[in-house]
């Protein structure tokens, strides 16, 4: 700083810039003893203390002196950033926030569904506003939903930009109203994650409804990243490009709770910050990382310690970057050629981000929208692919895909083109026939047998009891069940509502045999191994697995997880905590998938979430109802990261496809189901329904009591409860699941079933 | 090793299971509730432990394992016709034996839908109606309208048909229907209250049959595939709830009085089919086959129970088998085919003779619905003689309180006369000459059945 301007500068406010500096240092490295930035902070307090006692020019002095030493560490920080530091960044209070953003990048805005702490969420902000650029000195004015959370500068009632569920129902709301108008969203997140509760609309559910609802929304959407705190960036995240701050981080945990969980703290032990710091790093999350992983488009670039509240630089950046990103999803869906044009025109620019050398509209046709879902839908199927395929080699390969394109063909051949003929013919028939005029039946019963020739009849779909099975009682159709290893022990069970129910001890033989470890007095459910299912939900020898060659692997090579996958797999004989699977209920093909406790918890990771999308996409193209049977799932896979996250988004559109094409999507949890997949393509089902005795809800007691300060009921998670919110559809008796699920697929559902 | 039973039972069956131990040298322990701590089969037994309850298998395997017992008697009631009861005494890691048929069959054969069907496919007549769970309205009223057929063919002059839950039992959800337009109404209704109550929306539909007589026959088979039958019992006095009241053995007596049908012939057929059936189904132990018959002379198939029955005493006491001394004990056959032994005797050997009549004494109003009475009998003397045997577990000696927990027998008695106008003579004797004398806790006298015996006994066996 040259001496002349320093005379001319205010010593008091050249003491705050200072302290400002010094405390976002603190703030970064959580520690006074860091490059002995405590002592500087001494010295500039006593600075200020003595002001007026001390001649100006060695005011002056020492605080040149001081800003010499800040700036030096300043560029030392810069120089070796870690992960942690970059969480420290982004939860600095003086790092910018979404209504810097709405003041600076925008022209003006208006706030919707309420303002400051008079609001539905304050967590969460929608607003409409506007947005200029300049073209050769010509103004043009967008319009531009801009829906984001809202961290605020200290104030409790922001949450810190934890939305609750009905800020992001609030979010969904004028995500339609966007729709509806015609003008793209830009999307801002700054949440460490979504606020866990079940409370109507319910945490998990809300954000699964976003998600379901974002994957076919008709309206461009781009999304900024500064603080990407899993399930809850998801409910506001699934955009058509992602932009990421480049001192923000996006990952599927906070490196404290991957701390507590892969050092096994126990809940209110200290977690080390060595622990803290090594998961920060392990868990990929800063925007180069995910760059690289392909979880975000494009990263905008802050100044070197991160983007403060004052950092109009990076304001006037992020509006040119913003712009740019919709200009660009707006032209990929217009066409290819203008896209090109654009982007030529673009590099020519010099780096300006003032001007632009050509204007956009950014209104979308209806065959504009159709390719942009169409881009999207591809996006998100391609994010995570390649991380767990063990690819079949050659010949292999090029058969299977054949086999796939043929099936596809075959299966739009019989029930595309030529069910809805024959549904046709037969309602013709039937109604002529119906007349009960036997002149009538002479004309129709010719027509009727030539036809059955022509086509064979559709697979009979059985009511009664089922064909095929072995026989060892000389009375009742009934076959020898799958049974139990547990029940192989001479030993009794005490039901844990014996007291309140008066259940009797119950024998093990029988409780994990004929009572499917049920107790017949109260009904509590005792938890069964997932084989239990698969051998006795289905009829016999149906069951046949695909994309077994997809396998779980460690992608993010987090330390020590390949010899946790390993004993896993040596465990349980599979290589990924998903088994998809075609299968038959009485006659009625399905495709199923089921997630099961004994591999990782039944956490869903790449591998996972690519084994589903298959399984979902083959229900499609063979109009087969999809069951996903939940054994248990931990969540969303930490260990992978932001790929792990991606699985929802994913997932998601992978399901909203099925359920658009007219077929049935039927959820069932057992045991625990939590989190990720919860909050997404299992939560977003409209037809979801839980075995007694489960639990199902977005984040454990123990979470919610860190991030709530609550303590919530031990019923809280239970299936009643769930049931009482309308989460679920109905709570399902294991002894009769096999009939409800035939009953369910009997009785719902779209009309594009191939039995329908 | 010597055996060792388990009674796992109360009452006067616990002391017709220790005597007929007795009588073929097998040590036996008995179980009891405090409520029971005061009756004979507690005071007769050897050895006898206290459980919380007689429906705890828990505890009663307890015992068995502490007591070393080698078998479990269950008795009627209770656990006689559990399978799983059964089936846990034959898997547990010791294993005890349980006096009884094998448990698939009592498995098999507790289901009464099941019980029809296999019926139906030997050719064994059963009460018209579904054999399986009926869930399509269309349907149930095609079975509806049929049976309605089928009654006016028959004769019937009221005729009706019952709408049941299919996962029901005891008397709930079961409805009678009259007219076939009032069916639908009821249909629904059932499936309603079945698919609330019972989780299952099956219904069964059967002809209401009225004016028959229910009919037993005792069959004892064995191990080795022998099957004898001790004739045939008629049960048709009940109480209001099904509780047998009067039973007498044999099952009619065209001796004694006229019948609209041919009785013997009857008689004759519904032994045959029992038969028929035990053989199909491997019996291996002692059962009974309840069969109702209508005026018409049409037997059907009830049910069949797969234990031993209170009523067994009569159709012991009217058979002879040859070779022996005196009349049969059904318990002691009971035990002994259990522990693999052979009958002895084919059906050519067993004979019968005379009539005999079994009166269950119980403390209740019939005149007030069959009310229970409860409070303490401090005498209670039944009359004695040659022609009648007496089995209860109330004391001689001291005043003894009717646990309320249980049901109400005080004593069975059974008569035998050489022919039915005897028998029922010797009945109205006993009735006359027995004393129960009790008080209950407001100082009132004990009210029991034996006025209502006494003038139910003109109707025995007829029609």
């Amino acid at each position: 700083m040259p001496a002349k301007d320093k005379t001319m500068m205010d010593s008091g406010k050249l003491i705050t810039q200072l302290y400002d500096r010094a405390t976002y240092l603190i703030d970064i490295k959580k520690s006074q003893d860091w490059g002995n930035i405590g002592d500087i902070l001494k010295n500039l307090h006593q600075v200020r203390q003595s002001i007026f006692d001390l001649d100006e020019q060695v005011v002056f002095e020492q605080l040149e002196q001081l800003d010499a030493q800040i700036s030096d560490l300043e560029g030392r920080l810069a120089r070796s950033i870690t992960p942690a530091d970059v969480v420290n960044i982004v939860r600095s209070p003086q790092r910018f926030t979404l209504m810097d953003v709405l003041e600076n990048v925008y022209d003006s805005f208006t706030e919707l569904g309420g303002s400051g702490d008079c609001n539905v969420d304050p967590a969460m902000v929608a607003a409409r506003a506007t947005v200029s650029r300049r073209v050769k000195d010509k103004l043009y004015t967008h319009q531009i939903m801009v829906i984001g959370h809202e961290k605020g500068r200290g104030e409790e009632f922001r949450n810190g930009g934890c939305a609750r569920p009905w800020g992001n129902d609030k979010a969904l709301r004028y995500m339609h109203t966007a729709e509806t108008e015609g003008i793209p969203i830009h999307f801002y997140i700054f949440t460490p994650g979504s606020y866990p509760i079940e409370d109507y609309p319910g945490a998990a559910q809300q954000i699964a409804r976003n998600l379901y609802a974002m994957a076919k929304l008709r309206t461009p959407m781009i999304s900024f990243i500064s603080e990407g705190g899993s399930g809850g960036a998801e409910a506001i995240g699934l955009a058509d490009m992602r932009l990421m701050a480049s001192h923000g981080y996006y990952s599927v945990i906070s490196p404290e709770g991957a701390a507590a969980i892969e050092g096994k703290i126990r809940e209110g032990h200290k977690v080390p910050k060595e622990l803290i710091e090594h998961c920060a790093a392990q868990l990929r999350m800063t925007a180069r990382d995910n760059l690289e992983l392909g979880t975000i488009d494009r990263v905008v670039q802050e100044p070197p310690l991160g983007a403060k509240r004052e950092d109009y630089a990076f304001f006037r950046r992020l509006r040119y970057e913003m712009i740019r990103a919709t200009d660009e999803v707006v032209l990929q869906a217009k066409s290819f050629r203008a896209m090109r044009t654009y982007a030529l025109k673009m590099d020519d620019n010099d780096g300006s981000v003032e001007e632009f050398p050509v204007g956009v509209h950014w209104e979308m046709d209806r065959s504009e929208i159709r390719r942009l879902l169409e881009l999207r839908s591809e996006k998100y199927r391609r994010m995570g692919q390649g991380f767990g395929i063990e690819e079949k080699k050659g010949l292999l390969a090029g058969l299977s895909k054949a086999k796939e394109l043929a099936e596809a063909g075959y299966y739009e051949l019989r029930y595309g083109l030529i069910r809805p003929h024959e549904k046709n013919v037969k309602k013709v028939i039937s109604e002529v026939s119906s007349e009960g005029s036997t002149f009538l039946r002479k004309v129709t019963e010719p027509v009727r047998a030539m036809y059955e020739f022509v086509l064979p009849k559709t697979e009979d779909v059985r009511t009664g009891p089922m064909e095929g099975v072995e026989r060892r009682s000389i009375f009742i159709e009934e076959w020898e069940p799958y049974v139990s290893p547990l029940a192989n022990e001479d030993r009794t069970i005490t039901c844990p509502n014996a007291e309140k129910s008066g259940c009797q001890d119950l024998w093990v033989p029988d409780l994990y045999g004929e009572f499917c470890g049920v107790c017949p007095t109260c009904g509590h459910h005792f938890p069964l191994e997932y084989q239990w299912y698969l051998e006795n939900l289905f009829d016999r020898k149906t069951l046949k697995e695909f994309n077994t060659h997809i396998v779980s692997q460690n992608p993010l090579r987090f330390q020590g997880f390949d010899a946790r996958l390993e004993k896993d797999i040596k465990k349980t004989g599979r290589r990924s905590s998903i088994i998809t699977f075609d299968a038959g209920v009485n006659g009625i093909k399905l495709v199923g998938a089921m997630l099961f406790s004994d591999f990782r918890n039944g956490t869903v990771g790449s591998a996972e979430g690519e084994k589903f999308v298959r399984a979902c996409d083959k229900a499609r193209i063979t109009r087969r109802p999809f069951l996903a049977y939940i054994h248990t799932t931990g969540g969303i896979r930490i260990n992978e990261g932001t790929l792990g996250v991606v699985q929802m988004p994913k997932c998601t559109m992978a399901v909203r496809e099925y359920i658009d094409s007219g077929g049935l999507y039927i959820v069932v949890y057992d045991n625990n189901s939590y989190a990720g997949p919860v909050a997404s393509f299992l939560g977003c089902s409209p037809y979801q329904f839980a075995i007694r005795s489960s639990r199902i809800g977005f984040a454990g007691p123990r979470v919610i009591r860190e991030t709530t300060g609550q303590d919530v009921p031990p019923d809280y998670h239970s299936a009643h409860n769930a049931l009482k919110r309308g989460h679920i559809q109905g709570i399902w008796d294991r002894r009769e699941f096999r009939k409800r699920l035939y009953e369910a697929l009997v009785t719902m559902g779209g009309p594009n079933l191939y039995y329908k | 090793m010597k055996e060792r039973i388990l009674i796992a039972n109360r009452g006067e069956i616990a002391i017709r299971i220790m005597q007929a131990c007795e009588a073929l040298g097998l040590d036996h322990v008995v179980v009891y509730t405090p409520e029971d701590r005061y009756s004979m089969h507690v005071r007769m037994a050897a050895k006898a432990f206290q459980i919380a309850s007689y429906k705890d298998p828990n505890d009663i395997f307890e015992v068995a394992d502490h007591a070393k017992c080698t078998a479990i008697h269950p008795g009627y009631g209770f656990f006689s016709e559990n399978f799983r009861f059964a089936r846990r005494a034959a898997m547990r890691s010791r294993p005890v034996r349980f006096i009884g048929p094998r448990w698939e069959v009592i498995r098999d054969l507790g289901s009464k839908i099941n019980t029809k069907k296999v019926a139906k496919d030997l050719g064994i007549p059963v009460i018209p109606g579904t054999d399986r769970p009926i869930y399509n309205e269309i349907e149930a009223e095609g079975i509806a309208e049929w049976l309605f057929l089928l009654q006016k063919e028959q004769g019937v002059t009221h005729p009706s048909i019952l709408v049941k839950a299919s996962a029901g039992g005891g008397g709930m959800g079961i409805e009678e229907v009259n007219h076939l337009n009032t069916f639908r109404r009821v249909y629904r209704r059932i499936q309603s209250y079945s698919k609330r109550q019972f989780g299952d929306e099956g219904v069964l539909i059967e002809q209401c049959l009225r004016d028959y007589h229910h009919l037993e026959v005792q069959l004892v088979c064995s191990q080795h595939s022998e099957i004898s039958h001790f004739g045939t019992r008629n049960c048709t006095i009940q109480s209001t709830g099904r509780q047998k009241r009067v039973e007498v053995a044999p099952g009619f007596d065209p001796d004694y009085c006229t019948y609209p049908f041919n009785a013997q012939k009857v008689l004759e057929r519904i032994v045959a089919y029992s038969v028929k059936m035990a053989k199909h189904v491997q019996y291996d132990n002692v059962g009974t086959w309840e069969w109702v018959v209508t005026r018409d002379g049409n037997p059907y198939l009830l049910e069949v129970n797969t234990r031993i029955q209170v009523e067994n005493g009569i159709s012991a006491r009217i058979a002879r088998i040859k070779g022996t001394d005196g009349y049969p004990n059904i318990v002691k056959e009971q035990i002994r085919v259990a522990f693999g032994d052979r009958l002895g005797y084919s059906q050519e050997d067993i004979s019968f003779s005379g009539t005999s009549i079994e009166l269950r004494i119980v403390a209740e109003d019939a005149r007030r619905g069959f009310k229970p009475w409860c409070g303490a009998i401090t005498r209670f003397a039944p009359y004695q003689a040659d022609w009648v045997n007496v089995h209860t577990h109330i004391p001689p000696d001291l005043s003894y309180f009717i646990p309320t927990e249980y049901d109400p027998n005080l004593a069975l008695a059974i008569i035998w006369g050489q022919n039915t106008a005897e028998a029922v003579e010797r009945a109205h004797i006993f009735i006359k000459n027995t004393q129960i004398e009790g008080k209950d806790s407001h100082d009132q006298t004990i009210i029991t059945n034996l006025p209502y015996l006494q003038e139910k006994l003109n109707d025995v066996l007829k029609f």
